[in-house]
């Protein structure tokens, strides 16, 4: 296997004011692979996704300790142009997040922000974004309607359209499906897979058979340490740590 | 029965039955109250229709009783303009703080800065009027040397009715961002957008509605006020000349009512031209409250989850918006010379080129949303080919430019020619277009990171603004009024017609009305809260009394003591009394009460009431046991803040209760009282020479307001910590 490595995180920690979330992380991410992150909740899987682009930036009083690269470039390093690195490093959250406004301006938004002005262009970002989404059928002849009125599953896809809009190479999932049904997560799953050849993935999820089913490596974490990284392969047949067998096997959870 | 136990039925007068209709008639007060509020204008205003009749009433260019004259337009001009003027000072400055605190400052910031706020809000509207009268005035008198004689002009209540607009503006408009869901801002950030984009681009469009309902509840403040506009516009009934001439002295609405009811003859058709005058101010606020009402609810609608589908409705005017751009310019063209043409038949020749500019920038905006929205509805409808709909939006965009150039050309030159005339002017307005369109191509290739650096720091630069004002204005009446407090000053009767001596009895008398108020305010208010929050169903009853409440709420306190004085003072008799001032006041607090009580009630969880119903309590034993002792906190805050209004408020005792000199304490309901509003209002108006004794006045009266105001924190601080859910 040559497999390349997109982040590497070593030793990292992250304090929420006087309270540590984070200890001693260590894990890396590898290109064009879909990485899972499980645990238990409020094990620190989403605050550590949350770090690698720097969205934990905007809740006070949050702190960190540790080596967190993109690229080989510390990501914390005075100076980093952290606009930059989300356009690189995107995100997709929990609940479906659509702007108010309609299909077309949701997908927009990103190029425009990141100055492209002309409208062919726009448009043809708009129809590969959403067919890269598979949205693009279901939503085409409604471009300038109100995301919001679309379903459930719609909007999470139109939330991974408006992030690809901008061609990052990495895409953070936080638990992408839990807000959705089981037709709309499995449509979701598939679209991550489709997704690895282009893109690199990495996902939390509570949900073991997803990580199971569509990830390439799997880092198990529990009260803010990562227990084991390895390939999902490996931590779902043999795992090392005893850990995590208990919680795969569902003993605990 | 199965098992043979039976339930029995419920008892016909069980007292959860009775509880509700006895609360029920309760709450209906409020409807009884505006009935009368409203019968009371509507009956002594009539005469005035018959003696000068309604059209020349509403056309009639001068104000003056004395002659016979009853023309309202200078009067609704004076009010108008006196809103305008402020929310063109107040708009910039509270949005940009409102933008400030919910986006840029830090947590530890934002959590004094919004207090400090909600303070400034609560601060009596006679303090506003006299740290104009006393600060402001002079100081423009200064500035404005050649313009201004006095100093007392339509600026002066401008700016002081527009800080005091500052803070609701700031306040409602900063919780419309905060209620902005934190997941769009994530989303933005999260795809590299700066802090600045996210928040032009996500939150201020997202939070726009809410934005302009806390605009629209500004202007509606500033139409209501009273006692600060009275104090520093200078009272004369004339129109402005040429009408956008801030330096010349004008009279609003509610000025009028407070100058002219004391004095006037009752059943005169001077005095019930004075009602109908009111009428006409109460219809404005209503209309104004209601575009609030209906813009806060289509805001609730976007955030809800039935979210309406952005359908673009089909525009009969189509031909006009997808004209090309050439004719539209001339259709333009040709408007603003008709118009001006036409207006100068009836006008001068200033007056019809603002209309002129006016109706033009109205009609490009006009234009330029219309050619959007078309084309959006062909796109949606007939599929209209990209290129088409690239050129439309093109077309709108570059419409909607000059539109506001336009705009900002005719207001520059309104401006320089209150200075200079009208070829200076000109050049002046010109000149600044020119440095706009020069630099606009710099700022488009301005990096993101530098955009959001000069937004942040403006941002810093108005926060500074408002926040030095309200300090100045603090920091002015204690240092000042501090010397003046002495035990003489607090327990001494006032001397030489107010120069000296002291305010006891004002003292005293504004604790009496505060006292009386609670009586007769609290328990309606509080069980009207109880039933609009637990009881109420939504049928038409309750929709009513939900209606009468909103009016109650948006009606200027100054129409509150016209109905008390028409009312209680003449038609039962009462004379000026502490019992009229407090059923007065008592009304006009009413619906802030009931507002806070259900609101403080609804905040309990629903489990409570659950595990309190399903143990087989009923819902009256509910509601007395579970709910409002958890709801009691939140109660008392509303009601303490509510005395805390009911302190400052002038304009409804001023002809009701209050009177200039009391030489005793009396506590007969049937007798005046003196009361600090007042009384600071006399001294500052009516008493030179009384300096020291005004700011002693004027100190008390604030004090004795941020001490209901901490009292409220208290409560609510105590009672946040004991409960939590």
């Amino acid at each position: 296997m040559t497999d390349t490595n997109v982040m590497d995180i070593e030793g990292f920690n992250l304090w929420y004011g006087d309270k540590q979330a984070l200890f001693d992380v260590a894990m890396n991410v590898r290109k064009n692979k879909i990485t899972a992150l499980i645990g238990p909740s409020g094990c620190g899987k989403s605050t550590l996704l949350r770090c690698m682009n720097r969205m934990n930036d905007i809740v006070d009083g949050c702190r960190v300790q540790g080596k967190m690269t993109y690229h080989g470039q510390d990501i914390y390093e005075r100076g980093t142009d952290v606009m930059a690195l989300r356009k690189r490093i995107g995100m997709i959250f929990q609940k479906p997040n659509p702007f108010p406004m309609s299909v077309r301006d949701n997908i927009t938004y990103g190029p425009k922000i990141h100055g492209i002005t002309k409208q062919s262009e726009l448009d043809e970002i708009v129809e590969r974004s959403l067919k890269q989404a598979v949205l693009w059928d279901e939503v085409h002849d409604r471009l300038d309607q109100s995301a919001l009125s679309l379903s459930g599953g719609q909007q999470q896809r139109l939330c991974i359209a408006r992030t690809l809009s901008i061609n990052p190479e990495v895409i953070l999932m936080d638990e992408p499906t839990s807000a959705l049904d089981p037709i709309a997560t499995a449509k979701i799953e598939d679209l991550a897979v489709e997704l690895e050849k282009d893109y690199t993935v990495v996902i939390v999820t509570h949900n073991m058979q997803q990580a199971a089913r569509i990830s390439d490596y799997t880092g198990f974490m529990y009260i803010g340490r990562m227990i084991e990284f390895d390939r999902t392969e490996r931590i779902f047949s043999k795992p090392s740590d005893e850990l995590t067998e208990r919680y795969i096997t569902g003993r605990f959870g | 029965m199965s098992d043979g136990s039976s339930i029995g039925k419920m008892k016909k007068f069980h007292h959860d039955n009775v509880m509700k209709y006895v609360l029920m008639a309760i709450a209906s007060v409020t409807v009884v109250i505006i009935f009368f509020i409203i019968l009371f204008i509507l009956i002594n205003g009539a005469g005035a229709i018959g003696d000068i009749g309604i059209i020349k009433f509403l056309t009639g260019l001068e104000w003056r009783p004395s002659a016979g004259s009853y023309g309202a337009v200078p009067l609704i001009t004076g009010t108008v303009m006196v809103t305008l003027g402020a929310i063109l000072f107040a708009l910039p400055l509270g949005l940009g703080s409102a933008i400030f605190i919910s986006e840029v400052a830090p947590k530890r910031l934002r959590n004094i800065l919004k207090p400090i706020c909600e303070v400034f809000a609560g601060i009596p509207s006679v303090v506003y009027g006299f740290f104009g009268l006393i600060v402001l005035v002079p100081m423009l008198r200064g500035l404005f040397p050649d313009h201004l004689l006095f100093g007392t002009s339509w600026l002066a209540g401008s700016i002081v009715l527009g800080i005091m607009a500052l803070p609701t503006i700031v306040s409602v408009s900063e919780d419309a961002m905060r209620a902005v869901p934190r997941s769009y801002r994530e989303a933005s950030m999260a795809m590299g957008a700066t802090r600045w984009e996210t928040t032009r681009r996500v939150v201020v469009p997202a939070a726009i509605s809410g934005i302009a309902a806390a605009t629209i509840l500004g202007i509606g403040r500033a139409i209501g006020e009273t006692m600060a506009v009275m104090m520093v516009t200078g009272n004369s009934p004339i129109i402005p000349a040429p009408l956008w001439n801030f330096f010349e002295m004008l009279r609003t609405i509610t000025a009028t009512l407070a100058l002219e009811m004391p004095d006037v003859v009752s059943g005169s058709t001077h005095y019930s031209a004075l009602f109908l005058l009111a009428l006409i101010l109460m219809l404005m606020v209503l209309a104004i409250n209601y575009a609030a009402k209906v813009i806060i609810r289509r805001s609730r609608r976007k955030f809800g989850d039935s979210a309406q589908p952005l359908t673009p409705s089909r525009s009969y005017l189509a031909p006009l918006y997808n004209a090309p751009s050439a004719l539209q310019m001339l259709f333009i063209l040709c408007a603003f010379v008709s118009i001006t043409i036409l207006s100068l038949l009836f006008v001068d020749m200033s007056a019809s080129l603002i209309l002129a500019s006016v109706i033009t920038v109205g009609l490009m905006l006009f234009m330029a949303v219309g050619s959007l929205r078309s084309s959006k509805y062909r796109q949606y409808k007939e599929g209209l080919p990209e290129e088409t709909r690239y050129k439309i939006s093109k077309n709108s965009s570059r419409m909607l430019r000059s539109a506001t150039l336009t705009g900002v050309f005719i207001f520059v030159w309104m401006i320089a020619s209150l200075f200079t005339d009208a070829f200076i002017s000109a050049a002046v307005a010109f000149v600044v277009i020119v440095a706009i369109v020069a630099s606009a191509p710099a700022a488009r290739r301005m990096s993101a990171g530098w955009k959001e650096k000069i937004a942040h720091s403006s941002l810093t630069v108005v926060v500074a603004i408002v926040v030095i004002i309200l300090i100045a204005l603090v920091y002015d009446i204690v240092s000042k009024g501090l010397p003046a407090l002495s035990l003489d000053f607090l327990f001494g009767y006032p001397e030489d017609g107010g120069t000296g001596g002291g305010i006891f009895p004002a003292i005293v008398g504004t604790v009496q009305l505060m006292i009386g108020t609670m009586m007769i305010a609290f328990p309606l208010g509080i069980i009207s809260g109880i039933y609009l929050s637990e009881y109420a169903k939504n049928t038409r009853s309750t929709r009513i009394i939900r209606e009468a409440i909103d009016i109650l709420n948006g009606t200027p306190s100054v129409v509150f003591g016209l109905f008390g004085m028409a009312a209680l003072v003449i038609y039962l008799g009462t004379g000026y009394a502490l019992i009229a001032g407090c059923i007065t006041l008592a009304f006009m607090v009413l619906p802030v009460i009931i507002r806070t009580t259900e609101e403080a009630v609804i905040a309990v969880p629903k489990e409570l009431r659950e595990a309190s119903l399903a143990m087989g309590a009923s819902k009256w034993e509910t509601t007395m046991k579970v709910v409002i002792p958890a709801a009691f906190g939140g109660v008392v805050t509303g009601l303490i803040l509510s005395l805390g209004r009911a302190a400052g408020e002038t304009a409804p005792i001023m002809f009701t209760a209050a009177v200039v000199f009391r030489s005793s304490i009396s506590l007969s309901l049937l007798d005046p009282v003196m009361a600090l509003p007042y009384h600071l209002y006399f001294l500052a108006s009516e008493v030179p020479g009384s300096s020291v004794m005004q700011y002693g006045t004027a100190l008390v009266l604030l004090l004795m307001v941020l001490f209901m105001f901490a009292m409220a924190s208290v409560v609510r601080y105590k009672y946040n910590k004991n409960i939590k859910w």
